[in-house]
């Protein structure tokens, strides 16, 4: 067993785990944040995006023991209740959801696009998205979803 | 050498399970003690919008919000069978089913609400937003809750459902009308293939989709766009690759389907032609928007390239191998300028 | 007519669980003191089978190795119960399930699955539909591996392809696809407070799958509740049965909280495929650019097992045509058995592959006639008043030439 101190979500964890556990077991099983979702164990589908000291990464590939005194966020930690965050809301709005399987580590692949540029062009979006399949919508909602998220983030667009 | 080419599909495709096979969507409809309208039904949202579209369906018929209308279709102890959500059939079925039933629970307001108000019919009655008056006479009004409590433990349930009409073909001919209604598309794509190395890029596409009527457009436009992908990644790449029964692409990494990188932004075209049988004239679409995209695509392959892929996916090394072919055929027929 | 909701792009009344992370979907289910499954699957394509369960048994931590002598009903299909739960004598595709082994951890389970001996006396598979139409191939099921065959016959297809100006003869094919569902299987089973056997599962379908297991257990349809959670994308793939009815006989019989996820890998082997269609196409012309005949023999490769197979060969016969007024038609479509996996339902259910052909044929016969692929397409297509290759009136909502139009100009 392992010792772990984590940040998760803006709380902190000091959780005890075996070594061979994924970061998404610990997340999922462990601390029941179940927005975490398994695709593809293998890094392909990003169903597992979250967001790791400021970088989006692929929980099932990231063993628990090497995040020791990280940061992580899932989508647990974005906005809850009334409160959505505003890609979220640009999600909603625009239609970018279909099954939703794939919607949790979309929206953290697009918090990330975001955090490092608030206007991306069309084509910057769908390079940061490349990572995260989706097999309903085609993408080009989720597309327009980060665009309309960019827009309200950067002002243009009035968050209501 | 990059050559671009730009290709046409047009299709259509019959609702339902078909051949005469029952086709039915049941549905229960129930004033609750609060006044608002529960709708239960089998009917599974699988990411098309089921919900969405039953839930506008019931509120366009009770003429009520949306959000004081409750919908359970999770459960198979207490909501009635719906049949599969396939088949495109799910707006059009049980659309019907439920408009059906909130029909018939309109019905039964009004001559509930006719007691209540101490009129002679229900003549000019009107249903608006979780209440029904005299359109002429407004203070003749009384609401859902009213009613509600008025039945008591009485609770005011309707039963419903809708069968889709499939008539059996003939065992020899196969004459017979085995589906309804049949829904329209037409799909233009526009490639480049790099000749030497037999990668297709998508340019452009647009998409028409015939839809009956549009119950809500922009889920419609998610299905188109997400159609096209799947009909894209068909077409191109998505392989099994099935050797000696063993699946050898059994991984998301050798299976490939479509990225946001694959794709592009499509324009979409939604046509509207109110089918008689259809609730408030609409068809499904689900299906239909996947099914002209692949041979769109090689249709366009053959406009820039002057060859035709007749064996699916139309993989580089298969297009390569194809521009290969082709050179030496007009190679022996002198036909090279 | 005024409509205040039809018509109306509302946001979708799921896309706030689904944005937040709260939407749940069966692996998201946990419960304490649950136990877990696995499925044991064939090796082989095609071979008889012994199974001895005896050593994994013993390992600690192995609640049960459930196999076909625990099932009191083992056949299964949506349209044939062709399929089992769980194969006693012969399997039939490779991912054919053998074994449910229950355990207090998948680990366990792990561990216990490569413990369980299955000896395979193989057959000789056959992977190739047109090989296994022919009398004396070897049978998969029954006498003959065509399981289906749908004639469509108008007017006299073989004179009127002799009488045309241009015939295009070509054979098509397309291949066998996944529908990739984002959302790998998964479920719980359980015995719920009224005594029902619950199974907590993301279906296309619930009400099948609570007779299937009704049936299969040979409980009584109100003894079984099935939850459909979200489900995370299907398009065909979740119409037949999986693990559902492993999930019921085992809490069941257990008495015990079961939870089951697929990984990617055993998704892929589980669920069915998109057939594999060998399309020959004879499309007549005048030299008018009038269609005068279309005939078609298309070979639908649906696998070890029907599933919706003669319903999908069905509605590519009955399609095949394209949406285009032909008044010679000759189609003869088949669903033969092969050792492949088992075809089934995926988005389109057969229509999809015939467009491959007959959407090619027709640019063929433009180009022949030196005409537009828009113009050949106009010449022919269904109209308000046509009548389809079935003999079937379409007498409204037939908006082909609009559709058509909005794409090219």
């Amino acid at each position: 067993m392992i010792n772990l101190n984590i940040n998760v979500n803006n709380k902190d964890f000091e959780i005890s785990i075996e070594e061979d556990k994924r970061l998404i077991d610990l997340l999922r099983d462990d601390l029941k944040l179940t927005g975490v979702k398994e695709g593809c164990s293998e890094g392909e589908c990003g169903a597992c995006s979250v967001i790791l000291d400021g970088k989006l990464v692929n929980s099932c590939l990231i063993m628990a023991f090497q995040i020791n005194n990280s940061k992580i966020l899932t989508i647990e930690g974005l906005g809850q209740g009334d409160d959505l965050n505003y890609i979220q809301k640009a999600f909603i709005e625009v239609g970018a959801v279909q099954c939703g399987y794939c919607t949790p580590g979309m929206i953290l692949a697009a918090k990330a696009i975001l955090d490092a540029n608030q206007n991306p062009s069309r084509d910057e979006i769908r390079e940061g998205i490349s990572g995260n399949l989706c097999r309903c919508t085609g993408y080009e909602k989720i597309v327009d979803a980060v665009e309309l998220a960019g827009r309200y983030l950067n002002g243009s667009e009035i968050y209501r | 050498m990059i050559k671009r080419g730009k290709g046409i599909a047009i299709s259509y495709y019959g609702t339902g399970y078909g051949n005469g096979y029952p086709d039915v969507s049941n549905t229960k409809i129930k004033l609750n003690k609060e006044g608002k309208v529960e709708i239960f039904v089998g009917g599974t949202e699988v990411g098309q919008g089921a919900k969405t579209v039953f839930l506008q369906i019931a509120a366009e018929t009770l003429n009520t919000s949306i959000d004081d209308i409750i919908l359970f279709s999770e459960d198979t102890s207490i909501m009635p069978d719906a049949g599969t959500a396939a088949a495109s059939r799910q707006t059009y079925n049980t659309g019907n089913a439920i408009k059906k039933a909130c029909e018939e629970l309109s019905i039964k307001l009004k001559l509930i609400a006719k007691e209540i108000l101490n009129l002679n019919t229900t003549e000019g009655l009107i249903v608006s937003n979780s209440s029904i008056y005299l359109s002429f006479y407004e203070e003749k009004k009384v609401s859902f809750l009213d009613i509600a409590k008025y039945l008591g433990e009485n609770l005011l349930i309707i039963e419903s459902n809708f069968i889709a009409q499939t008539v059996e073909m003939d065992l020899e001919t196969g004459q017979g009308a085995p589906y309804w209604p049949y829904t329209f598309s037409a799909c233009e794509v526009e490639v480049e293939v790099n000749t030497l190395t037999g990668v297709v890029n998508i340019l452009s596409a647009k998409f028409a989709q015939d839809t009956g009527k549009a119950v809500n457009p922009n889920m419609i436009e998610g299905q188109m766009d997400g159609g096209f992908c799947m009909g894209l990644g068909f077409s191109l790449f998505e392989d099994l690759n099935i050797i000696n029964g063993r699946i050898k692409n059994d991984k998301l990494s050798k299976y490939l389907i479509p990225t946001s990188m694959d794709t592009v932004d499509i324009e979409k075209i939604i046509i509207e032609d109110p089918e008689f049988t259809g609730p408030y004239g609409a068809k499904g679409i689900g299906e239909p928007v996947t099914i002209p995209v692949a041979p769109a695509i090689l249709n366009a392959i053959y406009d820039a390239i002057n060859v035709r892929i007749t064996d699916l996916p139309a993989t580089p090394d298969k297009i390569v191998m194809a521009i290969k072919k082709d050179s030496k055929a007009e190679d022996k027929n002198g036909k090279i300028d | 007519m005024d409509l205040k909701y039809i018509g109306n792009s509302i946001n979708r009344v799921d896309a706030y669980s689904k944005v937040t992370g709260k939407a749940l979907y069966p692996q998201d289910l946990y419960y304490e003191n649950m136990a877990f499954g696995k499925t044991l699957r064939s090796e082989h394509p095609f071979a008889k089978i012994k199974i001895d369960t005896s050593e994994a048994e013993l390992i600690p931590g192995v609640l049960k190795i459930f196999t076909h002598k625990d099932i009191p009903n083992n056949e299964h299909g949506v349209l044939h119960k062709d399929q089992q739960i769980f194969c006693d004598k012969i399997v039939r595709r490779i991912g054919d399930p053998i074994a449910f082994v229950v355990a207090e951890s998948e680990k366990i389970c792990e561990v216990a699955i490569k413990k369980i001996k299955v000896e395979y006396d193989i057959l000789e598979p056959i992977f190739d539909p047109i090989e296994a139409m022919k009398d004396d191939s070897i049978k998969i099921h029954g006498n003959s591996n065509i399981l289906y065959h749908y004639k469509l016959r108008r007017g006299d297809a073989l004179k009127a392809l002799e009488d045309s100006y241009f015939v295009a003869n070509n054979t098509y094919r397309t291949h066998s696809v996944d529908q990739a569902f984002l959302q790998p299987e998964a479920g719980i089973g359980y015995v719920d407070d009224d005594n029902k056997v619950t199974v907590v599962v993301a279906t296309q379908y619930p009400h099948y799958d609570r007779e299937e297991i009704a049936y299969c257990l040979n409980i009584p349809m109100e003894s079984v509740r099935v939850l459909n959670t979200n489900v995370g994308g299907a398009f065909g793939g979740r119409e037949d049965i999986t693990l559902q009815v492993h999930l019921a006989l085992a809490a069941k019989t257990l008495n015990r909280v079961v939870k089951c996820v697929y990984s990617r890998e055993e998704s892929f082997l589980a669920h069915s495929k998109r057939h594999a269609i060998i399309m020959k196409y004879s499309t007549g012309v005048d030299k008018d650019g009038f269609l005068t005949a279309i005939k078609a023999e298309i070979i639908g490769d649906t696998g070890a097992y029907a599933s919706w197979g003669d319903n999908v060969m069905r509605k590519a016969g009955v399609h095949a045509t394209g949406p285009y007024e032909v008044k010679n038609v000759m189609i003869d479509s088949y669903a033969v058995y092969t050792n492949n996996p088992y075809a089934g339902a995926m988005r389109g259910f057969g229509a999809t592959q015939v467009a491959v052909a007959y959407e090619q044929q027709m640019d063929i016969i433009a180009s022949e006639l030196k005409i537009s692929p828009v113009e050949i397409r106009l010449k022919n297509i269904l109209r308000v008043g046509s009548y389809t290759a079935t003999g079937q009136l379409l007498n409204n909502s037939v908006p082909l030439e609009q559709c058509l139009k909005s794409i090219s100009e």
